[in-house]
């Protein structure tokens, strides 16, 4: 398990989030919702060790109990857009983490080539980022994410670029490999359908300064997810964000 | 290729056409204005002495771009690491463009002699600044999602910056790169006009005080030739390093 303890983020004096507390577990989708500007993403790129530098933080972060400090290779993130570098193979950027982490360049390759079949990107092994698609471009950066082997994966809005068919179509795909492979996942999202339709636990942050006033289990089975099932759920969520967010 | 160059090609044919006709027409001293004919007539019986000078000034214009080439790649990896040195050093690299060169190049000969540190000095000082300040921009447009995807990997500065910050850099070089290549030749021949004992700047000095404007001229039209052959050859390194999307630009 993963815990936050009294986290605080300062910026120009001023604190972006305040004591904020959260327990992730080892398995399932985390979704964190709320308002731009209520210090969600610095909540996540705080536990991915790259706040930026005028933000100043205090808190502890735990995993299982014992103290570590961000960055550390339990926990891997993907930012909003999907960072792959274009001067880069497929292969090449998939193998980043497991380079960076001391991987021998072979080794990483060998690690990263049976993957490619069931992450749909058979054939791109030697191909550029500007040759795939959106879809395929979120599934290669995912497949960098994944390989890492980290316990928590942090994603920032990692579909909001993507069109509505192929964002469906990767939520269903992301779903399907945690199925394979489960990891604890925290979800920054602005999309309350996302946020819904595939996380297990909602957590509800307000600014002002950042804080998280729900938490909120989804108790719907996956396959019992439909329009109707949430709704009553979404007008919730729906009324919290509203309630707290400034006209 | 052929349709890309057309356009400047006409231009240029329709300019010394017209060239041409003024001189042939007006009936201008060629002493004062010789026309493109005589000029290419001037430029082929005296190539073997315009080739040697010629070849002089491309010696050493490129060991002079190339020594800035190593100087801007080692300054401005050194000012990316320690922000407070570029921002002390910055101004004093502004201050040496703003010295004219009319002025510094004959104090260089005065002060190094007629050999090749002085005009090698030159060929730095013009190249060096347009590459450290490309160099400088280009690590900067880095996007900040690949610094904080490495950082979050736990990769250190160098790492970051080896992966991430040199790779985004260098459209931005390359493009400093074509800028300086285009000043070294126009430098060299500077330097050499102030005092030489080869080159294309004595050449002609030498050819302006024999009232031959036609082997001014075609030294003029070497040079010309030299700054396409530097141009040509970072676009052949150019091509021969791109990969992705750029190695794929021009096929």
């Amino acid at each position: 398990m993963l815990e936050i303890r009294g986290l605080t983020i300062r910026t120009d004096g001023r604190d972006l989030v305040r004591d904020l507390s959260l327990c992730l577990p080892g398995s399932g989708i985390t979704a964190l919702i709320g308002a731009s500007g209520c210090g969600k993403t610095s909540v996540l790129k705080w536990l991915a060790g790259i706040l930026p530098p005028g933000m100043q933080s205090d808190g502890q972060l735990l995993l299982d109990g014992a103290r570590i400090a961000p960055p550390d290779p339990a926990l891997c993130y993907q930012p909003q857009s999907d960072a792959l570098f274009p001067w880069l193979t497929i292969t090449e950027n998939a193998t980043l983490g497991l380079e960076i982490a001391g991987a021998a360049k072979r080794e990483a390759r060998a690690k990263i080539l049976p993957l490619f079949a069931p992450f749909g990107l058979a054939g791109c092994e030697g191909l550029f980022p500007s040759q795939l698609s959106g879809g395929m471009r979120q599934r290669a950066a995912f497949l960098r994410t994944i390989v890492q082997d980290s316990r928590f994966v942090l994603l920032d809005e990692p579909f909001s670029a993507l069109d509505a068919v192929t964002r469906i179509r990767m939520q269903d795909w992301l779903l399907a490999r945690l199925a394979e492979r489960p990891r604890g996942v925290l979800l920054v999202t602005h999309d309350l359908h996302e946020a819904t339709g595939i996380a297990d636990r909602i957590l509800v942050m307000a600014g002002g300064p950042g804080r998280i006033i729900a938490d909120i289990p989804v108790t719907t089975p996956q396959i019992q997810r439909n329009e109707a099932a949430l709704a009553e759920l979404r007008e919730t969520l729906k009324s919290l964000l509203l309630k707290e967010s400034p006209q | 290729m052929l349709l890309r160059i057309l356009p400047t090609l006409t231009l240029g044919l329709l300019l010394l056409a017209g060239w041409e006709v003024y001189c042939l027409l007006a009936g201008v001293s060629p002493l004062i204005l010789p026309p493109p004919s005589g000029v290419v007539r001037a430029l082929l019986l005296n190539r073997s002495e315009i080739g040697a000078h010629a070849a002089s000034t491309l010696a050493v214009a490129s060991f002079g771009f190339s020594l800035s080439v190593i100087f801007a790649c080692l300054i401005s990896v050194a000012l990316h690491f320690t922000p407070w040195a570029e921002r002390g050093l910055m101004p004093l690299f502004v201050i040496s463009q703003t010295i004219p060169l009319v002025a510094l190049a004959p104090l260089m000969i005065l002060w190094f002699g007629f050999g090749l540190l002085p005009k090698v000095l030159l060929v730095v000082l013009v190249t060096f600044f347009p590459m450290l300040l490309s160099l400088l921009s280009g690590y900067r447009q880095t996007p900040g999602a690949f610094v904080d995807l490495l950082a979050s990997m736990g990769a250190e500065r160098w790492a970051i910056f080896r992966r991430a910050t040199l790779p985004s850099a260098r459209a931005s070089f390359l493009a400093g790169l074509r800028i300086s290549a285009t000043y070294a030749i126009v430098a060299t021949i500077f330097a050499e006009y102030a005092g030489a004992r080869r080159g294309l700047g004595i050449y002609i000095l030498s050819a302006k005080n024999n009232f031959r404007a036609d082997l001014v001229l075609s030294a003029v039209v070497v040079s010309a030739v030299l700054t396409l052959t530097l141009l040509g050859a970072i676009r052949l390194v150019d091509r021969m390093t791109a990969k992705g999307p750029e190695a794929r630009r021009d096929a």
